[in-house]
């Protein structure tokens, strides 16, 4: 009998450690995904399946839960699905775009006081949005603008949690030459943010884009208390009050296809954006 | 193509806390240099005088942290001038925005844009200009061929090489022919090889694109061979200004004594005596009389006998049968000539030999004399480090 030589022990070890590993990682993929999978199957199903038990297989009634649940007649899902869309592709764009724009001025100018905005910016992060939330709907309902998209899209841009990633994010990579050699290259400021810097925040801007449109289309607290009339309601809004309908009505195949409607954009916006988070966007600008 | 004036030009960075924190290396807080500091906050450069030619080439040098890089960014309108007036072809910029000053600058670290390619590159400047198409694309053709990167017009600064993306950089300089063209250490990120070889083209590169340069460094062989006129700085005060041949061969202190030449100039504590109009350096038991010319311009300083310190460089400094006695350390053997490093008069002193005529070889321990000529000898002043001539 040979004993086993270092490298084939070796070698054992290193498989046993994978097997480990990947068995892990197959359990975190399932707990991923499984509920991910059973809620498509489930909008397959039509409320008597649903009731009647749990299956892995697809049933046949997809297109009649679609059907039902776009032309439900208390609830106007292409609507709200509509509002949501707007709310949360604005906030996402504006959002990014002017979180940029403030840590770019942060960053890249010297001014007094820059390190008091800093701070103050930062504090804000610490503000929960229930704090402020009585006296803003207060004002907004003072100022008549409850039911309208600007309470839902403009606040959303001050996002300090977005700048502060900005912010760090511009720090790793945009060496000021870059900024100097645009202006000697006779650009604008704007023109420099807009052409150059924005270019190289790609990749941060998104990984904001998808948090940003992920939170603005999921949130519920303040749309819920500004939005009371039927064509403003958004996504959020319609599943709660799906939830709360009539029991007699309720039909839980409608409640999946709905749920699955909802998540949709976000998948697809997020398809979308993560083509653009590549790494090294800027290598080879500056001597690293 | 423009002159260029800088009148009494102050840089001061200010003390309010982090501002400027280490932004360029030559500002950074790190006690490494002697940056005169006021209440106002750090004063990077100041009393800076100089008047720039038409196409003339300044090389400003120094060690870093001497203010050459601030003095730079503030022609290029990149730092505030505290104080001071800077014109450029005799109009005062201090309030100009840099877009507007018609500067171009290369940067140490090339500083593409990443995201374009060596055409958008070179073209994003005249494209601000709203040039028409085909002019921008005839101008970025002709610099590209100037520097020998057709190839590469397509490709994004990432898939180039260190000495190739450096060349795209002044390629996007010289597009624009510009007034004054502006240079912060361009060849410092490349190797040795890479350096000289840049040297010489950016040497025939002013030959075609002839016009003003200012060429910031710190490497005082680039200073040299690069220069009409070289500008010594250090903590922020202008040491020097004058040819490269000038500040060779009449240092104005001992500081551009000792940093212009290489190696460096051997320095000793000597006596200078006067005797009847004449002058006379005694370096142990060596009496070496000062040429004709020296020996007038120091008596028309009305220079008496004193202690002073002696500069004779490496290469003036001969070996000969009777001189200094010095005690060799290192033989360093360097093809046409061998440098003798020796300890004489108690200080490190180099000595190259030529080896045409050089007969045997030095061993360590060996005891040489040296001597050197009286044309070739400074004498600084023990007190303020100037040249007693000046």
């Amino acid at each position: 009998m040979s004993t086993l030589s270092d490298n084939t022990k070796g070698k054992i070890k290193l498989t046993i450690l994978r097997v480990i590993v990947y068995a892990i990682l197959v359990f975190l993929v399932f707990l991923c995904l499984f509920f991910f999978y059973l809620m498509i199957i489930n909008s397959t199903r039509s409320n008597a399946q649903l009731a009647s038990g749990f299956t892995l297989l697809p049933k046949e009634n997809f297109f009649i839960n679609l059907k039902n649940a776009w032309n439900d007649a208390s609830i106007n899902i292409p609507r709200g699905m509509l509002n949501s869309l707007i709310i949360a592709l604005a906030t996402a764009v504006l959002t990014t775009y002017f979180s940029a724009l403030t840590a770019y001025g942060i960053h890249a100018y010297d001014f007094k006081g820059k390190k008091f905005v800093f701070t103050f910016i930062m504090a804000i992060m610490m503000i929960p949005a229930q704090v402020s939330a009585l006296g803003f709907v207060q004002m907004m309902n003072k100022l008549q603008l409850n039911n309208s998209y600007i309470p839902l899209i403009l606040p959303g841009m001050a996002a300090p949690v977005v700048f502060f990633y900005m912010k760090q994010y511009m720090e790793s990579v945009l060496p000021l030459d870059i900024v100097a050699a645009a202006r000697v290259d006779s650009s604008g400021e704007f023109r420099t943010f807009n052409t150059i810097v924005l270019p190289l925040l790609k990749p941060a801007i998104a990984v904001q884009m998808i948090f940003s449109f992920v939170s603005s289309w999921n949130n519920y607290f303040i749309p819920a208390l500004l939005l009371d009339k039927a064509e403003m309601k958004t996504v959020p809004i319609m599943i709660a009050q799906l939830r709360s309908a009539d029991y007699s009505k309720f039909d839980m195949g409608k409640v999946y296809m709905f749920i699955l409607l909802a998540i949709l954009p976000v998948m697809i916006v997020y398809i979308i954006l993560s083509k653009s988070i590549i790494k090294g966007v800027t290598a080879g600008s500056v001597k690293g | 193509m423009a002159t260029v004036q800088l009148v009494n030009v102050k840089k001061v960075y200010p003390h309010s806390g982090e501002t400027k924190k280490s932004r360029k290396a030559e500002s950074a807080p790190e006690k490494k240099t002697n940056l005169q500091i006021t209440d106002e906050g750090v004063v990077a450069v100041q009393e800076f005088n100089l008047d720039i030619a038409d196409k003339e080439f300044i090389v400003l040098v120094g060690p870093s942290g001497c203010g050459k890089s601030t003095t730079l960014r503030m022609v290029a309108g990149l730092e505030e001038i505290t104080d001071g007036e800077l014109y450029i072809d005799g109009k005062l910029v201090n309030a100009v925005a840099p877009k507007d000053r018609d500067i171009a600058m290369v940067f140490q670290n090339y500083a593409l844009y990443p995201h374009m390619t060596v055409y958008q590159n070179m073209a994003f400047a005249l494209k601000l200009r709203h040039l028409p198409k085909a002019e921008i694309e005839k101008k970025v053709m002709e610099a590209a061929e100037i520097l020998d990167i057709t190839e590469y017009l397509d490709r994004k600064p990432k898939a180039l090489s260190g000495g190739q993306r450096q060349r795209v950089a002044i390629g996007r300089a010289i597009v624009r022919a510009p007034k004054v063209m502006l240079m912060d250490e361009p060849l410092s990120n490349l190797d040795a090889k890479l350096r000289n070889e840049m040297r010489a083209e950016i040497i025939k590169l002013r030959k075609r694109i002839d016009t003003t340069f200012i060429y910031v460094t710190h490497d005082q062989t680039e200073a040299m061979t690069l220069g009409d006129r070289i500008v010594i700085m250090r903590d922020g005060f202008v040491q020097q200004i004058g040819t490269p041949q000038e500040v060779f061969n009449h240092p104005a202190n001992l500081f551009v004594a000792g940093f212009i030449g290489m190696p460096v100039m051997n320095f000793f504590d000597a006596k200078l005596q006067e005797e009847a109009g004449k002058y006379f350096v005694c370096l142990g038991s060596l009496r070496v009389e000062l040429s004709p010319e020296k020996a007038a311009r120091l008596k028309a300083k009305g220079v008496k006998s004193q202690d002073v310190t002696l500069g004779v460089r490496p290469e003036h400094t001969d070996v000969a049968a009777q001189g200094v006695p010095g005690r060799v350390d290192v033989a360093e053997m360097m093809g046409s000539s061998v440098h003798l490093h020796v300890t004489a008069e108690g200080r490190d002193v180099i000595i190259i030999v030529p080896t045409v005529d050089l007969e045997g070889s030095f061993s360590m321990g060996d005891t040489v004399h040296f001597t050197f000529n009286g044309k070739v000898a400074h004498v600084f002043s023990k007190e303020d480090e100037h040249n007693l001539e000046y």
